[in-house]
């Protein structure tokens, strides 16, 4: 009898040694953590599937963050690599080949062991071009395909045609094999996990897994008690006992919810929503806590020419730097904060949002708002006098005037563009405004090529390594110059991106892309504009979340869901 | 009568065709497709994009598209959602179904409350109770759906911070809990009753403006038919006021609002409008909007073709009723 206790001990043990759990730190040590509860989030879209290979919104990503697992993703603290399903890796022959050890003992929700198998069938399919994948560009790198193999059971091997820089960062997710393989074979791997899918049908390998989703209302997922994750002491995580999505009309919808108490979190999008919620706190209708202006978002606005144009003389002059040194000094940001934004912004001038502190720097040539030296500028370069109408025109009579468009319904980058034109008409710059729809935008940019200048922003990301199609010279969204003539500055710019992306070493990066955004702030092939602020806010019942000094607007208002709890 | 059926029913195709082509050729008509929004994403390259519109078929010629996704129809297939990836079915069926609760509610508190209403006011002719309903009328009438959801929330609002509790819902069509207990743990006696506490604001903003104009007319109509010689001579003959009010008046007075029934078909599938997306209720309309703004052909056509053939098959019924109800009507 006394053996078998003895023998049950020891495999109990040897089960342990075998499990090798993500240890997930809390943000506050001087929180003591309890289990249960539900952690009501929001969205304002349904998701639209619950299969990785289909999603193409964060919509659909945000839920499935909760139940499919990545090797690797940042670490919220230092925003360097940090392991998810992989526990370490090794780079080898000199960062072409990584080789990734995941965790023993992780289960998927059924029971099945997640190993390397399922890794590599999962980057199988992503990066089958007939499937349509989102992530498919994570297996490939300047045209040649990045080679993944398994070794053994619990380890996998990634060969890449060059160095590449984010090559630790693997976020596409992965899937159980034994669930999608026979879809795959028979071409259906699309058609599987729909929205009408039964949930119970959905495997998990998150913290989370799916219990209910009802269309236009709400998504529920609860614990998985087969989690790969403990807390500092050891602890089974995720502490919550469910996850919910309620799903609202729009952003206003969300703020009635957050201020009757009904969601957990929500950032305020412009001053008036602070006040709102303010106003709600003051009066002690709501036990919470708001941030304003705690960081700005990564998104940006930034208005470019058409260095392309059909008249030579537009384009002549939208590729002289003078000029758009002159319309830089034209922007009053310090205006387009108030008005825009309702105060609560920063302007931005280079490209790297402010947010991303491992490459942004401050220290980058600054157009600030002058008139003066705007017409001062302008005159340098020809337009000396106006004419009747008040519009400064050059030496051959031509006044000074182009067309600006902004997408429709866009409040502000429309006021933002508003306020440009005015303060370009007050020197003599005749532009011409007006929005017009998105897809007519973009339709422009990328055919047609029949705009002068225009006014949107790109979703800007933590990596500037996958901004490459922007600002290499062959890029698909090199909007301002699709050559074939570059200047010296373009070509700078290219190379700058080229070697970021394949430096491995971290110092040596962050010159690269300070030069980066020194270049692209003096030659302003781009002119960017301000950068809204994040202004977090949260029930004073949730913990487990960041201390005001320690939000970022990338990573949001707490380090892991994992480690969100429900105070009693 | 029944040949009368039969080509009424022949003349839905070629409307119904009609009807969806131009639908498919607006959309193509309108800049841009579902992955133009992806062009301006840097993390997209030029052949992910041009992978993705070979695979969704959106590369192929507008005709061919057309042709597809009406064989499609023949099998009584809606076509794939481009987001969902999903049969459109799939996606459109419990909006539908939501859409239904709301709507179905408000057209019978149409009914019981501007019948009456109606009948009241031109018994009472220019009596206060029918001043005082008349403007209450236009008021109906005057104020805006999507405006006057907002004011209703706005009031919902204000009630839970007199009384310190939800008299009303601030939105939405279910509870996340009723009483501690997941909604769909609870009893389904208590989801419905929740239900309904949800709809009641929806249903009020929904009924208004139909309650508004059904009371006019019906008061119109019971004013008409007062004056025909066929009351004078029942109440010659001596019958009490209550039978002539109900079985000579209104019976004839109703006629019309019988007829309208039909039409009300396709509104019950197509859901209450921007209602809907105001107060958070999860029916067709902000799945429609979602697919606008998206571009998503086959979830757009697929609600299209829904609404068409309702509303061809309602026009047909109310006909049909109006020859029921009145034996003056015959279709030969």
């Amino acid at each position: 009898m006394k053996r078998i206790v003895w023998l049950l001990a020891l495999l109990a043990v040897g089960g342990m040694a075998f499990a090798q759990p993500k240890v997930f730190k809390s943000p506050n040590p001087n929180e003591t953590p309890v289990y249960g509860g539900d952690f009501r989030d929001w969205s304002t879209a349904d998701p639209k599937t619950f299969n990785p290979f289909v999603a193409k919104e964060t919509s659909s990503t945000d839920v499935m963050d909760l139940f499919l697992p990545t090797l690797t993703g940042y670490n919220p603290y230092t925003l360097e690599p940090e392991g998810n399903l992989a526990k370490s890796w090794e780079i080898k022959n000199n960062g072409l080949t990584i080789v990734f050890h995941l965790r023993e003992g992780a289960e998927w929700s059924d029971g099945q062991p997640i190993t390397a198998d399922d890794v590599i069938f999962s980057a199988k399919v992503h990066a089958d071009p007939d499937v349509g994948s989102n992530s498919i560009k994570s297996f490939e790198l300047d045209g040649s395909p990045i080679v993944w193999t398994k070794i053994d059971d619990y380890t996998v091997q990634a060969d890449f045609p060059k160095p590449f820089a984010p090559a630790l960062i693997q976020g596409w997710y992965i899937v159980p094999k034994h669930v999608f393989e026979k879809a795959y074979e028979e071409g259906k791997i699309t058609e599987m996990w729909g929205v009408g899918t039964d949930p119970a049908e959905i495997v998990s390998g998150g913290p989370f897994m799916l219990d209910q989703y009802v269309q236009g209302e709400r998504v529920v997922l609860k614990k998985n008690p087969n989690f790969w994750g403990v807390d500092e002491k050891g602890n089974q995580l995720p502490y919550l006992d469910r996850y919910i999505f309620t799903i609202v009309g729009d952003m206003n919808a969300a703020l009635a919810k957050f201020l009757a108490g009904e969601i957990d979190l929500y950032a305020a999008s412009d001053a008036d929503q602070v006040a709102q919620i303010i106003e709600r706190i003051d009066a002690g209708k709501l036990d919470a806590s708001i941030f304003p202006n705690a960081d700005v978002t990564t998104g940006t606005n930034f208005i470019f020419f058409n260095w392309n144009n059909e008249d030579p003389w537009k384009a002549k002059l939208f590729q002289n730097k003078k000029f758009r040194q002159a319309m830089a000094h034209l922007m009053d940001k310090d205006a387009m904060i108030e008005l825009a934004l309702g105060g609560l912004g920063k302007p931005q001038w280079s490209p790297i949002s402010i947010p991303v502190k491992q490459f942004f720097t401050d220290d980058v040539a600054k157009f600030e708002y002058n008139p003066e030296k705007a017409a001062q500028l302008l005159a340098e370069i020809g337009f000396r006098t106006k004419n009747a109408d008040g519009v400064l025109v050059d030496a051959s009579g031509r006044p000074l005037e182009f067309r600006l468009a902004t997408n429709q319904g866009n409040n502000v980058r429309e006021k933002i563009a508003q306020l440009f034109t005015e303060d370009a008409k007050a020197i003599g710059v005749n532009v011409k405004y007006a929005p017009i729809n998105f897809n007519e935008l973009v339709r422009q940019i990328l055919n047609t090529r029949d705009f002068d200048a225009i006014l949107i922003g790109l979703t800007g990301g933590i990596e500037p390594a996958f901004s490459r199609n922007v600002w290499e010279l062959d890029g698909p969204l090199h909007m301002w110059n699709y050559g074939p003539d570059f200047q010296s500055f373009e070509i700078l710019i290219d190379k700058l991106m080229k070697q970021g992306a394949t430096t491995l070493d971290q110092a040596k990066r962050r010159e690269i892309y300070v030069r980066f955004q020194q270049v692209v702030a003096e030659n302003l092939p781009l002119t960017y504009t301000v950068a809204p602020a994040y202004n977090p806010a949260r029930l004073n019942s949730v913990g487990g979340l960041f201390d005001k000094d320690q939000i970022t607007s990338i990573v949001g208002q707490y380090p892991y869901v994992e480690t969100v709890f429900i105070k009693k | 009568m029944t040949a009368y059926i039969v080509r009424r029913l022949l003349h839905l195709i070629p409307t119904f065709l009609g009807a969806t082509f131009l639908a498919f050729l607006v959309i193509q008509l309108a800049p841009g497709d579902f992955l133009t929004r992806l062009e301006l994403d840097p993390s997209y390259n030029t052949e992910q994009i041009d992978n993705l519109r070979r695979i969704y078929g959106l590369d192929q010629p507008f005709m061919v598209q057309y042709a597809k996704w009406l064989s499609g129809l023949m099998k009584g297939y809606l076509g794939v959602s481009l987001s969902y990836q999903t049969d459109v079915w799939t996606v459109l069926k419990p909006r539908i179904l939501n859409s239904m609760v709301l709507v179905g509610l408000a057209v019978i508190f149409v009914y019981v409350v501007a019948v009456p209403i109606g009948i009241y006011s031109a018994l009472r002719q220019y009596s206060w109770g029918d001043r005082i309903l008349t403007s209450l009328a236009f008021f109906g009438l005057a104020v805006p759906n999507f405006f006057f959801a907002l004011l209703m929330l706005y009031f919902a609002l204000w009630l839970k911070d007199v009384f310190g509790h939800e008299i009303f819902p601030i939105g939405g069509m279910r509870s996340l809990y009723i009483d501690g207990v997941d909604f769909f743990s609870a009893p389904k006696w208590r989801q419905w009753l929740d239900v309904l506490w949800h709809a009641i604001l929806p249903v009020i903003v929904v009924g208004t403006a139909d309650t508004a104009g059904l009371t006019r007319v019906m008061r119109t109509q019971m004013l008409e038919t007062k004056m025909q010689d066929y009351v004078r001579t029942a109440r010659a003959k001596g019958l009490s006021e209550r039978v002539v009010v109900y079985k000579h008046i209104l019976r004839n007075a109703i006629i019309p609002i019988v007829a309208t029934i039909g039409f009300l078909l396709p509104g019950l599938i197509g859901g209450a409008g921007l209602v809907e997306v105001v107060m958070g209720w999860p029916g067709l309309t902000p799945m429609l909007l979602e697919a606008l703004f998206s571009i998503d052909v086959y979830i757009i056509m697929g609600i299209t073709a829904i609404s068409v053939i309702l509303l061809m098959v309602g026009n047909l019924v109310s006909d049909l009723l109006l020859a029921w109800v009145d034996p003056r009507i015959r279709y030969s």
